[in-house]
């Protein structure tokens, strides 16, 4: 398993070649002069511009200049914006703060997800399954700043005006964990759609496999068929898909931040990539890239915790 | 959770009426099954009536969507007779709107999905069966993908492609390009658990070549949460593609979506639910036939439920 | 040059894609992030900002968000009454005989934070700064007419041959002598904003450089200073304390808290929910329920922005180069239902080119051309041939809540002048303007115009005159130069205003751009404040705010 992992983290490398080559192309290709988003509407000053070109490469071809991007970064500068700012100093407390948010949805989604799909799995075609499948259509067919939105005038300014409860924070991130239970579960809904139904079919379909029956029939508890057998078996693509959500949720998170003015790397991204700010985007893409290539890595490895026979190759 | 509620698999299902006495095959017996499935029916009719709307909205519609009809003076107003489902912003029938929006939709929907579902689960399948370098190589490209941001990929087609092709094709480009990673995952996994399976190892055992195997063993043991994840995917990219209009890559005014008319009433949704609920149900009542029809075939192809 | 994305006016949740890009980014904070639970200062008064674009450098400052922060801390030679008339602050005196080179005059007693008096070589060091274009200061543009600017910015490719402004001259501490390339009457209305605060001695490294660590501390001469230094991109919240040595007297509040909001619907509802003081701008779907709930203490008010539909008159396609068409297209525009209802009253239709907030606007100066009229609207239409002009494009960015007037606008003209329309939305506003630029751009497009200071001249030469800094129109008239260069020569304000309106009527008649509504600022503020007022630059008078 050792030599697994290290040549796992080994492959990491040229996923982040490429992923920061990638990005670093997307963005040069965009159209829009970064310089003249940075005067905004104004024309930009020549002298100025001209020196900024200089100090940023920005004459050079892609490959200069991602070779310079790959040296800074190699000696662990991230760089700094057109603006001046040291890009190290936009993701101070950026990263933390939406991967609390990213975390607080992710414990959400496999609550909720899990708990309903499993709950639907065992009254499948009864009254709670429709009205599991109803709750899921509507979390993925009501769009997040809609249903976001509501939930924090009903529950941070609605609650709070008619019965003095100040327990939802209505925006920032000044009330500790307390700031990321709303926004948290809002960035979650439509992944918990998601799970909810992957949880179900992935059950039944165990539920159905013959090892399942068999243990039934020979008279064991059914919560122990569940739980031992059922569940367990359930849970690969269960975990494969939080796996990879994860990063999802990081990257994806730009309009719950906003809703919530939560100071996150969502809105920053966002932003860099409309201001055409080439270092600032890999940087976050090469963070995102990263926790990736981790959680796929960990999920990897718990399959042969779930299910014994898969060996790690 | 109580012991017997667990769902009453055993064996001890009775046993399907038998018809006529010649031999039945899977799909026949299937065939059998769905006709009398309400379930089948009921999704199915949805579906028909979906695509019939997309096809020919003009029979569908009462006030018609011309510029005509709207009257910024009629905004926001509620359900009356003329307006079976109310106006929206800018005063236009909310109800003929959700009609010939319907067509962009579903075509995006379906069409992004069931790309995605096919490059994703084709690249699943062969990277979780062969493993190893195959695997290795496809994994990685997916995590490559996979932290591109949905608005980079987006601006990159813009600028590829240019605004002025933009239309249904770039938008079902934009969506898949960054989609087809996630089904990579979910199938890879279904493949690998699959795999190890008892049949499998004794189909390989019985001398079956890699491609039997995977097509006739694992693929259908492993495509279910493909499936799943596909069908909810549906719903995400008819409701994904309004951000790209506003990136100007989706399609424009005065062409009509879902997806659109949901973004456009966003903003208003306390003062005026109704322009945003309405397209919002039939997005849902889309994924609800597809999700009933989904689960109707699988029980009536499932030998095990017989 | 202030034309305005509308960014910092129509709400961000305008968009999915882009809600946040245009207001500028999230800061972050560890804790820093003031609610009623923990406040950057005690007590403090809370006011609702956009993230500022730039550090805190009045030269570097043009949006409303740091425009608003710079004017608790600084204070400048005139301010604006109620009728948006300038007077004197730190100016003693603004004099001249010829409206050509102006003598300024400070008034003893204004001190820095750092204890320093304010003087005149401050202002000159200020100007020189800002006007000199290897700094790339944003707020550049408003020097370009003091002598000397051209030796500073020579334009592409070429080497500038000065540092400073040879038009400005200190002649003892208090007084300095400003000269322009040409008559101005108007100078001392463009010097209360925000690019003509001084800078003191402390802010300059060496002579013309400015400390890297100023614009996140700055020093100012105004009624506030700043409690702890202010990091941009990181906190969320720029905390100001009072300064009891103010020459004015004490401001009546102890403290200021600028929270930074990236969505105004959020903001609202912290408003709503007691955890901010002051919003001195609503999102236009909150405008019903703030008028509801908050009543006295909802404000509303005329503000300086026009938003137009603009044509490229001599590059674009034919529709943009007919008069008529033009014409028939503004005749066709439903101004009063699209303000009311598309913008829930927070915009009034417009009838001049010159805002209402200058003296120089007439109501009703556009007249028929601005009047809805569909059966004429047709008629004029069709007898300029706008039927075989093919389809109209309405270009608009898609970063500031623009769709829905656009959309609004184009059903106006599909119904009433049966034409196709193709509304374009573009991702910012900056390629709209790049391809007028280039002359790649040939449809209609969304503009908007905010002034840089409060005269009628801010409307009309930037706009329309000839080689004017934003004339993205292409239009271009001998006369109206003329006549703008006369109202400049005026011996007062007062007196150039007929030339001035007389400009204005040739643009009227020619209709470049069509002018559809003014803005208006819409605010609220919690019950633990009052007394607050809004200037025509949408800058809070946290001066004179109090607590409740």
């Amino acid at each position: 398993m050792g030599r697994y992992v290290i040549r796992r983290l080994l492959q990491a490398i040229p996923v982040l070649l490429g992923t920061t080559f990638l990005i670093f192309a997307i963005v040069y290709a965009l159209p829009g002069d970064p310089l003249q988003a940075l005067a905004g509407e104004k024309r930009v000053d020549p002298v100025f511009a001209a020196a900024l070109r200089e100090q940023f490469h920005l004459n050079d071809p892609l490959i200069v200049r991602y070779g310079y991007y790959v040296r800074d970064i190699l000696s662990g500068n991230f760089g700094t914006t057109f603006r001046g700012l040291p890009v190290s100093t936009i993701f101070e407390g950026k990263f933390q703060v939406t991967f609390q948010l990213a975390i607080t949805a992710l414990i959400f989604e496999a609550i909720i997800g899990i708990g309903l799909g499993l709950w639907a799995a065992l009254r499948r075609g009864k009254w709670e399954d429709k009205g599991i499948l109803a709750v899921t259509l509507l979390m993925v067919s009501i769009p997040t700043l809609v249903s976001g939105f509501v939930l924090q005038l009903v529950l941070g300014v609605q609650l709070k005006r008619n019965t003095g409860i100040d327990f939802f924070p209505v925006a920032g991130i000044q009330d500790g964990l307390r700031s990321y239970l709303l926004p948290g579960f809002v960035l979650a809904m439509l992944s918990i759609a998601y799970l909810t139904r992957l949880t179900r079919t992935s059950l039944m379909e165990t539920l159905r496999a013959d090892y399942v029956r068999t243990a039934i029939a020979k008279g064991m508890p059914r919560r122990r068929v569940l739980g031992r057998h059922a569940l367990r078996n359930s849970l690969i693509p269960l975990v494969t898909y939080l796996g990879a959500d994860l990063g999802t949720l990081m990257g994806g998170a730009v309009i719950t931040e906003t809703i919530f003015n939560l100071p996150g790397i969502g809105q920053q991204l966002f932003q860099s990539v409309y201001l055409r700010e080439n270092s600032v985007v890999v940087g976050i893409v090469t963070v995102l890239v990263l926790i990736y290539i981790v959680a796929n890595l960990v999920v990897d490895l718990l399959y042969a915790v779930l299910d014994p026979r898969i060996r790690y190759e | 959770m109580s012991n017997d509620t667990l769902p009453s698999t055993a064996p001890v299902q009775p046993a399907k009426p038998v018809k006529e006495s010649k031999p039945a095959s899977l799909w026949s017996d299937a065939w059998y099954d769905l006709r009398r499935n309400p379930v089948f029916i009921i999704g199915g009719a949805m579906l028909v009536l979906l695509i019939a709307i997309s096809a020919f909205p003009g029979l569908f519609d009462t006030v018609g969507v011309d510029a005509k009809t709207c009257s910024l003076a009629q905004a926001r107003k509620g359900i009356t007779s003329e307006h079976w489902f109310g106006t929206d912003n800018l005063g236009c029938d909310v109800y003929s709107r959700v009609i010939w929006g319907a067509r962009v939709s579903i075509i995006v929907g379906f069409v992004s999905a069931i790309v995605t579902a096919i490059i994703g689960g084709a690249l699943g399948l062969l990277g979780g069966f062969y493993g190893r370098w195959v695997d290795v190589l496809l994994s990685r490209i997916a995590e490559i993908f996979f932290a591109v941001p949905s608005i980079l990929g987006a601006l990159l087609i813009l600028a590829v492609i240019g605004r002025d092709n933009a239309g249904i094709g770039t938008v079902v480009l934009a969506l898949s390009l960054l989609a087809w990673p996630m089904i990579l995952r979910i199938m890879r996994a279904a493949v690998i658990t699959a795999k190890a399976q008892d049949y499998v190892v004794a189909a390989r055992a019985l001398g079956a070549g890699p491609g039997r195997i995977m097509i006739r063993h694992i693929l259908p043991n492993a495509v279910a949460p493909v499936i799943v994840v596909s069908t909810i995917n549906l719903g995400a990219f008819i409701a994904a593609e309004a951000a790209l209009s506003f990136l100007g890559v989706g399609i424009q005014s005065p062409q009509i979506s879902w997806g659109l008319m949901i973004a456009d009433a966003r903003n208003r949704f306390l003062e005026a639910p109704l322009p945003l609920l309405f397209p919002a149900l039939f997005l849902s009542l889309t994924i609800l036939s597809v999700v009933m029809l989904g689960d109707a075939v699988r029980d009536a192809l499932d030998p095990k439920l017989r | 040059m202030r034309v305005t994305k509308g960014a910092q006016i129509v709400a961000g949740t305008a968009l999915l894609a882009l809600a946040v890009a245009a207001c500028g980014g999230g800061g972050s904070s560890s804790g820093t992030g003031s609610s009623s639970s923990a406040a950057g200062n005690a007590g403090a008064v809370r006011v609702e900002i956009a993230e500022p674009q730039h550090d805190l450098i009045p030269g570097n400052t043009t949006e409303t968000s740091g425009a608003e922060v710079l004017n608790a801390l600084f204070v400048g030679l005139v301010d604006y009454d109620a009728d948006k008339k300038p007077y004197n602050r730190v100016a003693e005196s603004i004099e001249s005989t010829d409206s050509t080179t102006w003598t300024i005059k400070l008034k003893d007693g204004y001190k820095w934070h750092n204890g320093e008096p304010v003087t005149a070589q401050n202002f000159v060091d200020s100007w020189n700064f800002t006007a000199n274009g290897a700094n790339a200061q944003e707020g550049n543009y408003f020097f370009g007419s003091i002598k000397g600017y051209d030796d500073l910015n020579p334009g592409e490719g070429k080497t500038p041959t000065a540092t400073t402004l040879s038009g400005l001259k200190v002649v003892d501490d208090k007084t300095f002598t400003v000269e322009l390339k040409n008559p101005f009457s108007g100078f001392p209305t463009m010097l209360g904003y925000t690019a003509f605060y001084p800078l003191p001695k402390a802010a300059f490294e060496s002579e013309g450089k400015l400390k890297a660590d100023f614009g996140g501390n700055p020093i100012g001469n105004g009624p506030f200073k700043i409690s702890k230094p202010w990091k941009r991109g990181t906190d969320q919240t720029i905390s100001l304390v009072r300064d009891d040595n103010f020459k004015e007297g004490k401001a009546k509040v102890d403290a200021v808290d600028f929270k930074i909001y990236t969505d105004l619907s959020t903001a609202f509802n912290d408003l709503r929910a007691g955890n901010l003081d002051i919003m001195d701008q609503l999102p236009p779907e909150g405008i019903a329920t703030a008028k509801n709930e908050f009543g006295d203490r909802y404000i509303e008010q005329p503000s300086s922005g026009i938003g137009y539909i603009g044509f490229p008159t001599k590059n674009g396609a034919d529709y943009a180069k007919n008069a008529d068409v033009r014409k028939a297209i503004s005749m066709a525009i439903d101004r009063k239902t699209i303000t009311e209802t598309v913008f829930s009253g927070t915009r009034v239709p417009a009838d001049d080119f010159i805002s209402p907030v200058v003296s120089g606007y007439r109501q009703g100066a556009c007249g028929e051309a601005c009047t809805y009229d569909p059966a004429k609207a047709k008629a004029l239409f069709d007898q300029a041939g706008g039927a075989k002009m093919g389809t109209i494009e309405i270009g608009y960015n898609a970063d500031g809540g623009h769709k829905e007037w656009i959309e609004a606008v184009a059903n106006n003209l599909r119904t009433n002048l049966g034409v196709e329309v193709t509304p374009k939305p573009v991702e910012k506003f900056a390629a709209i303007l790049e391809d007028l630029g280039n002359k790649k751009w040939s449809g209609a497009f969304r503009m908007a115009w905010i002034m840089d200071y409060p005269s009628p001249e801010n409307y009309l030469r930037p706009q329309f005159g000839s080689g004017g800094s934003s004339n993205y129109s292409g239009f271009a008239s001998k006369e109206f130069d003329d006549l703008v260069t006369q109202g400049d020569a005026a011996k007062t304000l007062d007196e150039g205003i007929k030339f001035y309106q007389q400009a204005d009527d040739l643009v009227l008649k020619e209709m470049p751009y069509i002018p559809v509504y003014f803005y208006q600022t819409n605010g609220a503020y919690s019950q633990h404040v009052k007394n607050v007022k809004i200037d025509p630059f949408e800058r809070i008078d946290l001066f004179n705010v109090e607590k409740a």
